[in-house]
């Protein structure tokens, strides 16, 4: 019998959405001790399903058949008040996002008693700092009296871990646990999952759109595409004979270490960043001063003439302060940043403005982005109608870039709300290609999307680069897309460049331990997707 | 825009409190522009005994201590209060606005300038301030106005700076400030469109408050002399309430259902504009 039984389960959508059920006719098993990973891009019905199991739907979507059986009982026949004893007790959940998944005015131990409380367990006390000493959190007595806002993300996730754990449940769901973590946390939360999972032989649904986390953590392997399974299997064997078309082309669009080792450019450089050092004020309390918290710390990097560099980093590396000193939206204390022979750095706002034509950037998210009360159109054309190109020519240029870009020229006359994420992406970089840059400054352009949406968008950069002669700087936490976009890479941390390169040679033979650490921790890292086509 | 203009116009008629506000502020609209064809006479003018009940010598809310018609005050007094409460709410808006923008695109010590200027406003009691600034300036129409913009713009500063602070780091506010568009175009053109929202519902209630104050400033005897209003003929019935209830009990209730009105539709507007927030509750 296994331990966890879903059949045919379908939950219909309300009226009017884009399609009749967000979860259809979905049957699969899980036993104990078994990692289940369900994949899929989002919209797919991969989180509303693991709703259904813990009976926390959302209330406009009703399960209108199937079955989810759980150690012999329907939950789908069970009161509320059954489920509440059922959930956190028998059923253990993880969230995606560990920043609010914690009451920030309790300390982090009182939470984990509290979820021991709740279920009527005894001795809460020993039993929280046991807990706490499971999920390595450091210094387990200190951490107990803390305030959730002295963690880390990585610790928060380690608490909330805890508190799932905490009455020993057969059933662990885990909801993209590590997505909002930084690749090195993500790898000590995996591992730290997959530890106690085979410690205490729990069941563990993992719910993931990355299969480079697949590859590194799952048995099993469902894969989902509007709300149907079209591919379930043994980890082995979807990862490396898929069957279904779209389990193929999301392998093949994970970014992986393909690009064509090419000659070091040797054009004349663009962009020379000498010393630059950028730090922020933070303000401290009534009485202490206050504190400056350095952001860049010497960075030099040059670019040249149609090269891609990659800046690469975890959150708060300071790699985005990096980008925004060089288009002027942050001012740096001191250094030099030379575009051609001029040092910007030193530009008055005015003085600034002939180069805002010549450096462009894409941003990272493709829903704030965009202006929302303004037509697509005028997004794209306000660039050269400020500076000085006529209302008709630049509104035409504009319908031009979005074909170059692959959208329907009617777009044009649309708001930004009526695309989806990768087109809004699309229309991004048709504004900064509007500006015909020589630079194009790229601030993790992809990693808001889909895999095979990123793929989509890698695809189009690269092609336009090659077409445009564009020099480019590409910034990302993403190791594999790095390496699969970037000639040249410069690894960040805490601020400072420690190690830049020839892209396969970083990734091969890293000099630095914290590039190490980073290429350690690529999900997946032992996995190579098959080549398809 | 049809799409936004078509989900905007079904959220706001779902709220049955608003459509009924709106309702009666278009009759009250209406009787302001028809006062001349309903009452072609000055509401100053005596059209019977003094204190006549209503429905007496043809008019229907009675007559006031010196005969004059109620009913012609009330519809008179309609174009004061409601000019009052919108041109009034329209120069406050401008005001906030303006200082609120450049608070929160500017920051930093200009941002501490204007926050402190602000509160300066906010600390003395709005309605003494007016009172103070019409005595000074003499009772007229431009005054009243002016005081009660005076009083009534620090919260639309607010509102707008802390709209300005959060939208100012978003991306297509730097991606603006990348393509080297001037200051005043990232101002106007992308962040005060989208911080209208807040601004549309206040102003609603503010047209309401400036009515109330307008009443309250007539009603002291601080009104444009010249001019009926609603307030002063509460003020000219209070002594006489006992003998003649109808010349305080009708333009006190006029004053009420407006006000009433413009709450109930600044509500609605709030929850057609924040769909969101609505479709919680």
């Amino acid at each position: 019998m296994s331990l966890l039984a879903v059949r045919d389960l379908t939950i219909a959508l309300p009226k009017g959405a884009d399609r009749a059920h967000a979860v259809e006719a979905m049957s699969f098993g899980l036993e104990a001790g078994e990692i289940l990973c369900i994949v899929g891009e989002s919209g797919s019905g991969k989180s509303v399903s693991t709703g259904a199991i813990v009976g926390l739907l959302p209330s406009a979507l009703a399960v209108t058949a199937g079955s989810i059986v759980f150690e012999d009982r329907n939950l789908l026949g069970l009161s509320a008040a059954e489920m509440r004893l059922l959930r956190g007790n028998r059923i253990g959940m993880i969230f995606q996002e560990p920043m609010t998944a914690l009451n920030p005015l309790m300390r982090v131990g009182d939470q984990i008693a509290e979820a021991l409380k709740v279920h009527g367990a005894a001795d809460s006390e020993g039993r929280v700092r046991e807990l706490v000493e499971a999920v390595h959190l450091p210094d387990p007595d200190r951490i107990v009296h803390s305030y959730p806002h002295l963690l880390s993300g990585g610790q928060r996730q380690r608490v909330m871990i805890a508190m799932a754990l905490a009455l020993e449940p057969s059933l662990l769901i885990a909801d993209e646990p590590t997505t909002a973590l930084d690749v090195t946390t993500q790898m000590q939360i995996l591992g730290l999952i997959k530890e106690i999972q085979s410690r205490r032989g729990m069941g563990v649904l993992f719910i993931t759109h990355d299969f480079g986390v697949v590859a590194e953590i799952a048995d099993r392997v469902v894969v989902m595409q509007h709300g149907r399974i079209v591919e379930s299997g043994s980890a082995e064997q979807v990862l490396n004979q898929p069957q279904h078309a779209y389990t193929r082309a999301l392998i093949a669009a994970v970014p992986h270490r393909a690009r064509a080792i090419e000659p070091p450019a040797s054009g004349r450089p663009v962009l020379e960043l000498v010393s630059v050092r950028k730090s922020y004020l933070r303000r401290g309390g009534l009485f202490s001063p206050h504190v400056r918290v350095p952001a860049v710390q010497d960075a030099d990097i040059e670019l040249r003439q149609g090269e891609t560099l990659g800046l690469v980093g975890e959150s708060g590396s300071g790699k985005s302060t990096l980008a925004r000193c060089i288009v002027n939206l942050a001012k740096p204390e001191e250094g030099a940043i030379r575009f051609h022979d001029t040092d910007l750095r030193r530009l008055a706002r005015r003085h600034w403005k002939p180069f805002r034509k010549r450096i462009q950037m894409v941003f990272q998210d493709p829903f704030a982005s965009l202006n929302p009360r303004r037509r697509v159109g005028e997004i794209i054309a306000e660039g050269p109608m400020a500076h000085g190109t006529p209302r008709a020519v630049a509104e035409s240029k504009a319908r031009e870039l979005l074909s170059l870009v692959q959208l329907d020229p009617s777009a044009a006359g649309r708001f930004p709300h009526e695309f989806s994420g990768g087109q809004r992406q699309r229309i991004g970089i048709a504004r900064a290609l509007a500006m015909e840059p020589e630079l194009l400054i790229a601030d993790e352009p992809v990693s808001a999307l889909d895999v095979s949406v990123q793929a989509q968008i890698l695809t189009l950069l690269e092609e336009l680069r090659q077409r445009l002669g564009l020099t480019m700087l590409f910034i990302t936490h993403d190791l594999r897309v790095a390496a699969q976009v970037c000639g040249r890479v410069a690894v960040m941390q805490r601020g400072i460049i420690v190690e830049q390169g020839q892209t396969s040679e970083v990734f091969s033979n890293p000099k630095h331990p914290y590039t190490q650490s980073l290429l350690d921790s690529i999900p997946g890292r032992h996995w190579l997707p098959p080549v398809t086509r | 825009m049809n799409r936004f203009a078509g989900e905007f116009a079904a959220t706001f008629l779902r709220n049955k409190g608003a459509v009924a506000g709106l309702g009666v502020l278009v009759l009250v609209g209406v009787v302001a522009a028809t006062a001349s064809l309903l009452f072609p006479f000055s509401p100053w003018d005596m059209r019977g005994m003094p204190f006549a009940h209503p429905g007496e010598a043809d008019m229907l809310l009675g007559g006031d201590s010196l005969g004059r018609d109620v009913a012609a005050g009330i519809a008179y007094g309609a174009r004061v209060s409601l000019l009052i409460g919108a041109v009034s709410t329209l120069a406050a808006v401008l005001i906030g606005i303006s200082l609120g923008a450049i608070a929160g695109y500017a920051g930093g010590s200009v941002d501490d300038a204007i926050m402190r200027f602000t509160e300066f406003f906010q600390t003395v009691p709005s309605f003494l301030l007016a009172v103070v600034l019409v005595a000074i300036f003499s009772p007229s129409i431009a005054s009243i106005v002016a005081a009660i913009a005076i009083v009534s713009w620090p919260p639309v500063a607010r509102v707008i700076r802390a709209e300005f602070l959060s939208l100012r780091s978003r991306e297509f506010v730097h991606a603006a400030e990348v393509l080297g568009r001037s200051r005043a175009a990232i101002i106007f053109r992308e962040i005060l469109p989208n911080a209208l929202s807040p601004i549309i519902v206040l102003a609603s209630l503010m047209v309401a408050s400036a009515i109330l104050l307008e009443s309250g400033l007539s009603f002291l005897g601080l009104g444009d002399p010249n001019l009926m209003s609603w307030g002063f003929m509460i003020g000219a019935g209070r002594s006489v309430i006992r003998i003649a209830w109808w010349m305080s009990v009708f333009p006190g209730l006029a004053i009420f259902l407006t006000v009433l009105a413009l709450n109930l539709v600044g509500e609605g507007l709030s929850d057609a504009l924040n769909p969101r927030l609505a479709r919680q509750r």
